[in-house]
């Protein structure tokens, strides 16, 4: 924690390093980005055994294309298309939202499909409320979304009676 | 989440988890979206209204044990849909089994909701779009059967592109664009005019087809962009027809190819044939006998050919014979 602070501190004071003998091959860099920490991301780390985790978090990052599919499907990363970032930004907040509206219900990850300006938000959840709530839910949903983007939203849902455990770990 | 405890629980804590969750006892209608395990656990869905009811929450069977084998799939999945395992008689595995295991089944399987199905394309259901669409459309008008006939009646081709991409907006700008094609052969053209028209258009005419080819995109809207376009060819060839004063002063290097008469070969022929004919004391000969002459003739036609058509074998001797003629010179060993 202290790393990041102290590199903001630096850098708002002017860093020379041309004081520093070059001829030496000596250097002091300075690395003002956070650290990436790629071998750490999306993976749960294995524990004592007593863990459940879905086929989504089970699987690391580079099993995508090889053990899992993409949970959103757009054109916008295609070559010559436009409205990735867009895509990308409206999807963040479509999960966000919906962990919000279905709480403790998501039983796995949301998936995203656009089809022409439709966006279909397919859910899987746990049958943890009464019907007529998730009812109202979804339709609660499905109007905001497509007030706030201004194109068809449609939910298609999913109930399991618990969430599908993969494996423990 | 409160939700990672409940895995934990074997099947008799089921029943208090659920109460822990709340149900309030309304009347429960059989909700189709339901996945139960199998089925076998829970009967037939029971309407209670009473408050002890919460403790019991029955769940209909999912739909596929009530399908015929000779149902109509196209009810089914009318449109294109997310996977329903509830929907698909079809008892499906998907993803990496863990070692000494089988591949997850189809209920709450996000890969299998991941992917794109064509669940609603079978081919009865693609016959009956196509019996459907059938109403709208019209015959190809048996006239039009080759493409030198659809060029005659319609020499200008007007072409646009659509884009589809998926997002919030189905607007792309790259949509405005309008290319129109003509072959000048099909204009009403005399030979000044058809210059005059290739010299204004520069790069947009291709001599090996003969076509001029238009690209507008400076409007807004496509309509806007093919309107401008057949704008523009009408005003070219009005344009091209006229003659202005100033077009009189068309030097010898605008020109587009070679024009023997009035050119300094033709000069310099004739003063060597006139000098030819001084020194042999023939009697005067007029400019416009020599001109009419066949070794003249024929030295005009081999200039010509080199200076339009470039130079080539044939070109050459036709050259080197007509010089040959033209000065009485005896072939050379």
């Amino acid at each position: 924690m202290a790393a990041p602070v102290a590199a903001r501190a630096l850098r708002a004071v002017p860093w020379s390093r041309s004081c520093v003998p070059a001829a030496l091959g000596a250097r002091r860099d300075l690395h003002a980005t956070p650290a990436c920490l790629k071998t750490r991301a999306a993976r749960v780390r294995v524990g004592k055994g007593d863990k459940p985790v879905t086929y989504e978090k089970a699987h690391a990052p580079h099993y995508i294309a090889h053990r899992k599919g993409w949970l959103s499907l757009h054109t916008g990363n295609l070559a010559g298309e436009a409205g990735a970032a867009e895509r990308t930004v409206e999807d963040v907040f479509l999960r966000k939202f919906l962990y919000g509206t279905f709480p403790g219900c998501l039983a796995n990850e949301v998936v995203l499909k656009r089809r022409a300006n439709l966006l279909v938000v397919c859910l899987v959840l746990v049958q943890s409320l009464a019907p007529s709530k998730l009812y109202f839910l979804i339709g609660y949903a499905e109007t905001l979304l497509s007030h706030f983007y201004k194109c068809p939203v449609r939910l298609e849902v999913q109930t399991v009676p618990t969430k599908v455990i993969y494996k423990y770990l | 989440m409160a939700s990672v405890s409940r895995p934990l629980l074997a099947g008799g804590g089921y029943w208090a988890v659920l109460s822990r969750c709340g149900g309030r006892g309304a009347a429960y209608s059989s909700v189709p979206a339901v996945s139960s395990r199998g089925g076998k656990q829970r009967e037939a869905s029971t309407r209670r209204t009473s408050r002890t009811s919460q403790f019991i929450k029955s769940h209909a069977p999912p739909r596929t044990e009530r399908m015929a084998v000779d149902q109509d799939w196209s009810s089914v999945y009318p449109t294109a849909a997310a996977f329903k395992p509830a929907s698909v008689p079809l008892p499906i595995r998907m993803g990496y089994p863990v070692k000494r295991g089988v591949p997850l089944p189809k209920e709450g399987n996000l890969e299998l909701i991941k992917i794109p199905n064509f669940l609603h394309l079978t081919p009865p259901a693609i016959k009956k779009h196509c019996a459907a669409l059938k109403d709208f459309c019209t015959e190809w008008p048996s006239a039009l059967d080759s493409d030198e006939k659809c060029e005659k009646h319609f020499p200008i081709e007007i072409e646009t592109v659509d884009y589809v991409s998926a997002g919030t907006s189905i607007r792309n700008p790259k949509a405005r664009v309008v290319t129109l094609r003509v072959k000048l052969s099909h204009l009403n053209l005399d030979d000044h005019a058809k210059k005059k028209l290739i010299k204004l258009v520069g790069e947009r005419y291709c001599k090996d087809t003969d076509t001029l080819t238009v690209t507008t995109d400076r409007c807004p809207l496509r309509r806007q962009n093919y309107d401008y376009g057949i704008h523009l060819l009408t005003v070219l060839y009005h344009e091209s027809w006229k003659t202005e004063m100033w077009e009189s002063e068309k030097t010898e290097e605008d020109m587009e190819e070679y024009i023997w008469e009035n050119s300094c070969s033709q000069k310099s022929a004739l003063d060597t044939l006139l000098l030819i004919k001084a020194s042999e004391n023939v009697s005067n000969v007029t400019k416009e006998e020599l001109l009419s002459s066949e070794v003249v003739k024929s030295y005009r036609n081999s200039v010509v050919a080199l200076k339009n058509e470039g130079e080539t074998e044939n070109n050459m001797s036709q050259y080197k014979e007509s010089v040959k003629k033209l000065l009485n010179i005896q072939a050379l060993p």
